[in-house]
């Protein structure tokens, strides 16, 4: 039973990290109906960001968090000025997907010419308090971890539903030239979305750093899981996505306790296959449905 | 323009001269693996570039390829020959699941459910290790068996010049394979498919089954590309077919220009020469793959065949004001 609980703790602090980096791509998805692949470097710099700004310039963990959350935004920003805005007007569906492979793959190249093969030890001074629950433990990086995950998700969530800038986002999300004829700038919302999405992928890598190999591909491991997620969840569903993170966390860590690590891949994407098989709209069905 | 028997003729000759042109081993490695990646960027390219379907998952042919064909031989002591038919149809049924599965997906949705299946094709090859041997690997694969044709002296293939003729062929067979498809009136039902998959099922086009079949024969091009690897390389590890090699591939193709069978090849070949004349500036020279997909995408997203197109019809105005 105890084991059962502590995996559950292990799921739930993987699951809110999966929830950040997928949240990225679902309001991505919303506003665009477009996949950014190079998410996943953005997870990663956002890691080795945090990781030098505490190694190399003597700054503490929190606010290496927000160092990634800053580097995050401004690469989401170039991310979108440079492919996604001049893609925009050619129209294409795939142009755009294939030039993010583009990025992805050469930041992931230059990321091992300048750091290396080898991975970094990326210790969080919160890793060794550890916490009694019952009879569970819970290390103090771990409850920071979810707290700021939490805290962030609400925080997201309250944006998007009560502020006036989230009401114009949703509905740019729903009919973008509607949304231009009410006098919304359709193009500044694309780019508030893209910084937004790539903060948060920039914040969970600092968080994921400590819990990952932090490798110049750690990124992708966890990017192909951030997919899985998205299409679980129903992409551009944003509750879809909050829940079938933590599913996806959930199923991680009990994977990795009863099948073995070796499986978690496997047992992730047959469960993608089986929901684009079964029902492709998602966890909680969704109105767009020109994909399927 | 050349008629299609003598670019036939010339390629043969290419082919026939390339290995006297680089005497050394490493270039005849080379040409080896560019040899490869053509087989690779020509099956992707029916698939992408011909049918209209994002297959990121080619990297899991070309692996299940491989495997298949490796296994029989070293298990069962299958021939060569025997090992590699029976891998080429298990790569294109293969290829037949992903599409039967992935019928009702486009776009975005294909293209992720294809990744999906290269990350649980991966998965596979890493954990079942009774099986593959996972990270460990498998060593000391033969390379394909001695031909003897009569009145002729034996052609060995541990001779990398005669191997790279044995894989240059097959990827020159490939090339008139596809090139036939692509002429038939099956060419045209792909590109009705890949321009508007709702007109073309209007004009009686069974998409689903045609999206099949192409899905079939490109990733039975890949497998065949995976039996030569593995015969040519003497070694097998998963981490060869990591789905960043199904990105690999896509570059080559787009880079070379998609719908068009001849610029993935040029697309194949300078995306394998071009990493090795880079090798002075190390680790960064990976990142030409990346700078060059993007590049394209942006500046001319029909690729070296379209800038060819463009270069031509430029030179042409200049001869004729």
């Amino acid at each position: 039973m105890t084991v059962v609980l502590q995996q559950g703790i292990n799921g739930i602090v993987l699951g809110s990290l999966y929830v950040l980096v997928a949240l990225g791509l679902t309001l991505v998805y919303g506003v665009l109906v477009q996949i950014n692949f190079a998410h996943a470097d953005i997870v990663t710099l956002g890691a080795f960001s945090a990781y030098f700004f505490m190694h190399g310039l003597g700054g503490g963990y929190i606010p290496s968090i927000a160092v990634a959350l800053l580097v995050g935004g401004i690469l989401g920003w170039l991310m979108n000025a440079a492919i996604f805005a001049p893609l925009r007007e050619k129209g294409s569906e795939l142009l755009p997907l294939i030039a993010t492979i583009g990025v992805s793959v050469m930041m992931e190249n230059a990321m091992l010419a300048w750091f290396g093969p080898i991975p970094y030890a990326f210790d969080s001074p919160y890793s060794n308090h550890v916490m009694r629950l019952g009879g569970t433990f819970i290390t103090l990086q771990n409850a920071l971890i979810i707290a700021v995950s939490a805290a962030t998700i609400a925080l997201l969530y309250a944006f998007m539903k009560f502020t006036f800038l989230g009401k114009a986002l949703r509905a740019v999300a729903q009919d973008r030239e509607t949304a231009g004829l009410m006098g919304i700038n359709p193009n500044q919302l694309v780019m508030l979305t893209f910084v937004i999405a790539s903060a948060l992928a920039g914040m969970a890598g600092a968080m994921l750093g400590p819990v990952l190999v932090l490798t110049p591909f750690a990124g992708t491991s966890v990017i192909v899981k951030a997919f899985a997620i998205v299409i679980i969840g129903g992409f551009g569903n944003v509750e879809g996505t909050i829940l079938a993170g933590l599913v996806v966390g959930l199923i991680e860590s009990y994977t990795t306790q009863y099948l073995g690590p070796g499986m978690i891949d496997i047992v992730v994407f047959v469960l993608l296959l089986l929901m684009l098989a079964v029902r492709p709209t998602g966890l909680i069905a969704e109105r767009r449905e020109e994909n399927v | 323009m050349l008629s299609r028997r003598a670019a036939y003729l010339c390629a043969t000759l290419t082919i026939a001269v390339l290995p006297l042109v680089f005497p050394d081993a490493y270039w005849r490695t080379n040409l080896i693996v560019c040899a490869l990646n053509v087989m690779l960027a020509i099956g992707l390219d029916f698939v992408l570039g011909y049918a209209g379907q994002l297959n990121l998952g080619q990297s899991a042919f070309y692996g299940l390829g491989a495997y298949a064909s490796t296994l029989l031989i070293m298990r069962l002591g299958l021939p060569f020959w025997v090992a590699f038919a029976a891998a080429v149809a298990f790569a294109g049924l293969a290829g037949i699941v992903l599409a039967l599965f992935a019928m009702r997906l486009r776009g975005h949705y294909l293209a992720i459910a294809s990744l999906g299946f290269a990350v649980i094709t991966y998965q596979i090859l890493l954990n079942w290790i009774s099986l593959t041997q996972g990270p460990l690997g498998i060593y000391a694969i033969p390379p394909p068996p001695t031909l003897a044709l009569p009145g002729l002296p034996p052609i060995g293939f541990r001779n990398l010049a005669n191997l790279f003729y044995l894989v240059a062929g097959f990827a020159l067979l490939s090339y008139l394979l596809l090139d036939q498809l692509i002429r038939s009136p099956i060419g045209e039902t792909l590109t009705a498919i890949r321009e508007d998959e709702v007109s073309a099922a209007a004009l009686g086009i069974n998409c689903a089954a045609w999206k099949v079949f192409a899905f079939g024969v490109g990733s039975a091009v890949a497998g065949a590309a995976g039996c030569f690897y593995a015969a040519f390389v003497g070694t097998l590890v998963p981490d060869a077919f990591f789905i960043t090699e199904s990105f690999t591939i896509l570059a080559m193709v787009v880079v070379g220009g998609t719908g068009t069978l001849i610029g993935p090849v040029w697309g194949a070949i300078l995306l394998t020469v071009l990493p090795e004349l880079l090798r002075g500036i190390g680790d960064l020279r990976l990142v030409v793959y990346g700078v060059a997909l993007t590049l394209v995408v942006l500046f001319i997203p029909g690729g070296l065949a379209q800038a060819a197109r463009l270069a031509l019809a430029r030179l042409r105005r200049a001869e004729a004001p």
